[in-house]
């Protein structure tokens, strides 16, 4: 079967699953107890995502209506083929905006939305005391939040730093254009999965883990940013290096070079601007999740942060508000034209 | 006659997506002659420099350079030594922008350098010596610190000879040197060519589109078209109706001074 056939009956399988599963809990009304009924509930799952595929066939390939799935994987010609209708008058369209309604609702619904308790009388009154401590900041602990907040700066540029050189090396093997013959694409599809998975681990787990690990400090959350920095970086100076221009590599491989050097000499001069620019990008990024890494424990300003706020000291928290909003703009512009300059 | 310095037998390359761009092509090459390749565009003269100097992988046939059939080399050391033995340069000189023009010709004393050495740039003085006395040869040596990225395209194509020279080749294979250059920078290129073809005796393999410019550089002709070779003669006996033949009927030759 076809890449995008695979892809529509997806999609249009768990739109149809949606629609119906709200239907069920509408009509039915389920206990809590069968809602936690995992088994049955992948069972139904399941049959609604079949149905939903075959539903899709039978509209695409019978009836040739057009279903959002189809609309939107269909291949490029066929897509050029398609005669200009305003949306609400396809079925796509229409498949859309009440996938896309139903959603909206349910959301409402799970997250509890309630105007009334936005404009509770108790609540409104807490946040109009909370906001009264933050812009009242307490200057008094201005020097220990100035001290956390470099240690933050130097967790997130250490924790950079530390990144780069794996980062490097393996952004040649996680790059496509370089590893080419079979032995060389398993090392790649290995290392692409492997960071794949860290990266979908967030640096915050990431932190979780460490702290357990090196204690709770500034130390893990270094560790934590860092494992992160190196998917990262790596996914991006490998997306550098599958778009260098080959005409270099050729003219050294035609003197006779052996891999590295055709790396070091027709790839690295090529990507060595972007590189830079990704790990000031990076430096500023880490800088900003140094600061919730440490709400869990990684140490810094966010540990300082999330100490006075369990002790609702307002004022104090206000201060440590500002600092970090000051650091994090600095950073922000600094990097930015740090980045217009290399281009 | 002398012994040939490649000879070509029955070549074949099919691309991985099935186009099959040389289909059993055989010919010599005469030590220190200018032969140079012509046929229509998609002919199949780039693919066949590539697969004399082992950038593309040949599907069959041999490629005998001296006395070794090129085209079975297994091993990338094997194929970089056959590399090291035959110079390239190309339609789009293929120098790194970023690096100085000695820095560029330094490239081709890679093969000669271990690699820790390269890494770090540390070539001997008598690899810079001979990159000097290339660029000198080929008329820029007061070019040297500059970066590559700031010489016109004619300068890049005389920068990225030197550098094929610095490897001290037998062979000199150009894919279109002058296709990206005007009309007089074209001869001056050109000029250079030659001069390493009669100075140093290098044999020169050239792809060419002007058949004006193979009239005055040639010393021989091969002519491709399809994939397959369908003249191989003297420049100066491709009269009105082999030129219909090489590049279709109706072709009209261009002239360019
Ligand atoms: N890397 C490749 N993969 C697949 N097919 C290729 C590749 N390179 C060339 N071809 C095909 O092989 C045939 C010969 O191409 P080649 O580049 O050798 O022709 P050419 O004579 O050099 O043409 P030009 O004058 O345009 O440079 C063409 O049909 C081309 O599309
Ligand atoms: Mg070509």
């Amino acid at each position: 079967m076809k890449g995008n056939i695979v892809r529509r009956s997806i999609l249009d399988g768990i739109t149809v699953t949606v629609l119906g599963l709200v239907l069920i809990s509408i009509v039915v009304d389920p206990t809590t107890e069968q809602l936690m009924n995992l088994k049955f509930n992948s069972f139904l799952f399941l049959a609604l995502m079949v149905f939903g595929a075959m539903l899709s066939h039978l509209l695409n390939s019978i009836f040739g209506i057009k279903t959002l799935g189809q609309n939107l994987f269909e291949p490029d010609y066929e897509k050029a083929k398609a005669e200009a209708k305003p949306i609400y008058r396809t079925f796509w369209g229409w498949h859309f905006i009440v996938t896309l309604i139903v959603l909206f609702v349910v959301g409402l619904s799970k997250t509890q939305f309630s105007i009334i308790e936005l404009l509770d009388e108790d609540g409104f009154e807490g946040a109009k005391r909370l906001f009264a401590g933050i812009f009242n900041p307490n200057w008094g602990v201005l020097p220990a939040a100035v001290l956390n907040i470099i240690e933050t700066i130097f967790m997130a540029f250490l924790a950079t730093m530390l990144a780069i050189p794996f980062a490097f090396i393996l952004s040649f093997m996680a790059a496509k254009n370089i590893m080419r013959g079979p032995v060389s694409f398993g090392v790649y599809l290995f290392i692409r999965t492997f960071l794949n998975v860290t990266r979908s681990v967030e640096a915050l787990v990431w932190a979780i883990i460490f702290s357990v690990w090196v204690g709770i400090g500034p130390f893990a959350g270094m560790l934590a940013l860092m494992i992160h920095s190196i998917a990262s970086l790596t996914k991006q100076y490998s997306e550098m290096v599958e778009t260098v221009y080959e005409g270099p590599i050729e003219g050294v491989q035609s003197c006779g070079a052996n891999k590295l050097q055709t790396i070091w000499f027709a790839i690295v001069p090529q990507v060595i601007l972007p590189y830079i620019s990704f790990t000031v990008y990076r430096w500023d990024i880490n800088v900003r999740m140094a600061t919730i890494i440490g709400l869990v424990g990684g140490g810094g300003i966010g540990t300082m942060l999330i100490k006075y706020q369990g002790q609702a000291m307002w004022p104090e928290v206000g201060t440590i508000i500002v600092v970090i909003a000051a650091v994090v703009w600095i950073m922000d512009q600094a990097s930015a034209y740090i980045r217009e300059a290399l281009k | 006659m002398s012994e040939p310095v490649l000879k070509i037998r029955n070549l074949i390359k099919t691309y991985p997506n099935g186009v099959q761009a040389l289909k059993g092509v055989s010919f010599d090459v005469k030590k220190g002659e200018f032969l140079v390749v012509i046929g229509l565009s998609g002919s199949g003269k780039s693919t066949l420099l590539r697969c004399i100097n082992r950038l593309h992988d040949p599907t069959s046939g041999e490629i005998v350079f001296n006395g070794v059939d090129a085209a079975k080399l297994q091993t990338t050391s094997e194929v970089r030594s056959l590399r090291k033995r035959i110079g390239m340069i190309f339609q789009h000189f293929n120098l790194i922008p970023r690096h100085t023009v000695l820095g560029n010709v330094l490239v081709g004393k890679l093969a000669y350098t271990s690699t820790w050495k390269s890494l770090f740039g540390l070539f001997s003085e008598g690899d810079k010596a001979d990159a000097l006395k290339y660029l000198k040869l080929v008329g820029i040596s007061e070019k040297a610190h500059i970066r590559a990225d700031q010489l016109s395209g004619g300068q890049q194509q005389r920068v990225a000879i030197a550098r094929a020279l610095t490897q001290n080749p037998e062979v000199l294979l150009a894919d279109e040197p002058v296709a990206s250059l005007d009309p007089a920078t074209c001869h001056v290129v050109m000029d250079y060519l030659r001069k390493v073809n009669q100075e140093l005796g290098i044999t020169i393999i050239c792809n060419l589109h002007f058949l004006s410019l193979v009239r005055i550089y040639a010393t021989r002709v091969i002519a491709l078209k399809g994939g397959e070779l369908v003249y191989e003669g003297d420049p100066k006996n491709i009269d009105q109706a082999w030129f219909e033949k090489i590049y279709g009927e109706g072709a009209k030759e261009v002239h360019i001074n």
